[in-house]
């Protein structure tokens, strides 16, 4: 499964880094960059917990049906 | 050989001496319009491999074919040409404006549609559409609704989901989700939305058949294109050409830095050997984009004329997505350095921020514009290196939009 984030949305709250540092480091300006955006299935969990956690919205796991998308 | 020499007029044949070429003599050039098929003008498109002409150069023929044909279908010609270096659009609708309305009639008859939408940005391209529409209300009545829509605009507003978003009343920014506006566009109806060259090469197509369509240009995209030649050039402005003619030609000779595909587009050292056909500039990684080429004069500075520019390409961003708002505006302002004879140490690293960290192609083409001028400009960036300039003046040869 892939992440995505909506640009638009992201305004730089940081969480999805703090809870999926696996895939997802912050910016100078606290905004996230991806490294790798296919996220490994031991990694889905904590995915799944950063996406349903971003207060914009932003963060989206494309093909999960399971979660927010 | 000079750009004088490789002109071919085709789209713009009739409106050289500069006047809108009026309905009578558009159908004397081109004929009358022939309704065809979505299977035939798909097929036709294919043939000559007919690319989208407002910067992503997509295949016409495969949207065309992606469109589900019905009286939903809404048909957008994009007229807004946002970037101030482009001419080309507002050229074609200004003079010939009865061959962009020719295209835009001929995709909505083969989608089976009576729903045009022309969005324009620019007042007396918006000026001569109405004319022309008014002409044929009278001496050629068409059934199809086309409404011609004068559109606020800023670069990022001319990329063709923000140009739908203004359209619906919404702001004229992109969406965040991708979308396919063939799927889902305007009003949320399937949409086929094109560039304005791409519907005035369409009417010619459609005016000629493939076979004399394809009697000039490079075989991977026949035909002509519409370039608009900026600086030190012989022949300043908007030019018609067989695709394929070197960018030697058209640049004459000279010494000056060369930027290829405009403000989005990439700085080269050396333009030699490259020819004006999309697909082989995509694969020398300098896209066209828009039909943009121009070259600096050695009389100015290079460096403050790629400073003013990244300057107004951070203005132009639509503050929506946060890299872009803020990696443009450290980017104009690391450029602002160098100039100054300063470092930057950031800038590489500001640079790569930019890249696919958007809603749409403008933190890229702002990247690719900034990296290729630094790495193609490093003797220029050393000359101010001592903090007092390279003593050329800046010349404001690459316009940077303002009231229009």
């Amino acid at each position: 499964m892939r992440l995505d984030v909506d640009w638009t949305r992201c305004d730089g709250h940081g969480l999805c880094a703090l809870l999926l540092s696996e895939n997802i480091v912050e910016d100078v300006d606290g905004y996230p960059i991806l490294i790798g955006s296919d996220v490994a299935p031991q990694t889905l969990r904590h995915a799944r917990r950063a996406v349903a956690t971003c207060p914009a919205l932003a963060l989206r796991l494309e093909g999960d049906a399971s979660a927010r998308s | 050989m000079t750009v004088v020499d490789v002109q071919t007029t085709r789209l713009l044949a009739g409106g050289i001496q500069g006047d809108h070429v009026a309905l009578a003599p558009h159908r004397a050039i081109h004929g009358d319009l022939r309704p065809m098929t979505q299977a035939a003008l798909a097929a036709a498109a294919a043939n000559v491999h007919l690319l989208g002409r407002g910067g992503a150069a997509f295949p016409v023929a495969t949207k065309l074919a992606a469109v589900e044909a019905g009286p939903r279908v809404e048909v957008v010609v994009n007229g807004s040409e946002s970037e101030p270096a482009s001419r080309k659009d507002r050229t074609l609708m200004t003079l010939v404006p009865h061959l962009v309305v020719d295209g835009a009639l001929l995709v909505a008859r083969a989608l089976r549609t009576s729903r045009v939408t022309i969005a324009v940005h620019d007042r007396a391209a918006y000026a001569s559409l109405a004319v022309a529409l008014d002409e044929r209300r009278r001496a050629e009545p068409h059934r199809e609704s086309v409404d011609v829509r004068l559109q606020p605009g800023r670069f990022v507003g001319g990329e063709v989901r923000a140009v739908l978003n203004g359209l619906d009343g919404r702001a004229p920014v992109p969406p965040g989700r991708r979308t396919l506006p063939t799927i889902r566009g305007l009003h949320g109806s399937p949409t086929f939305a094109s560039n304005v060259e791409t519907f005035a090469q369409l009417a010619l197509l459609g005016s000629l058949g493939p076979q004399a369509f394809a009697s000039v240009g490079d075989p991977l995209e026949r035909g002509t294109t519409l370039l608009t030649l900026v600086g030190a050039v012989p022949a300043p402005g908007v030019v018609e050409v067989p695709t394929g003619v070197s960018i030697d030609a058209l640049l004459g000779p000279g010494d000056g830095p060369v930027l290829i595909g405009g403000y989005h587009g990439r700085w080269v050292s050396d333009a030699h050997g490259l020819r004006v056909t999309r697909p082989l500039l995509r694969d020398a990684r300098v896209p066209l984009n828009a039909g943009v080429i121009a070259r600096l004069p050695t009389s100015g500075c290079a460096l403050a004329e790629v400073s003013a520019v990244t300057t107004w390409l951070a203005g132009q961003s639509a503050g929506q997505c946060g890299p872009c708002l803020f990696g443009t505006n450290a980017v104009a302002r690391d450029v602002a350095e160098l100039l100054a004879g300063r470092t930057a140490p950031q800038v590489k690293a500001r640079l790569e921020g930019l890249i696919r960290r958007g809603a749409c192609a403008h933190p890229d083409g702002t990247a690719a514009f900034v990296a290729s001028a630094l790495a193609s400009m490093s003797e220029e960036i050393a000359a101010h290196g001592n903090g007092r300039g390279c003593g050329r003046p800046y010349l404001g040869v690459l316009p940077l939009g303002g009231a229009r």
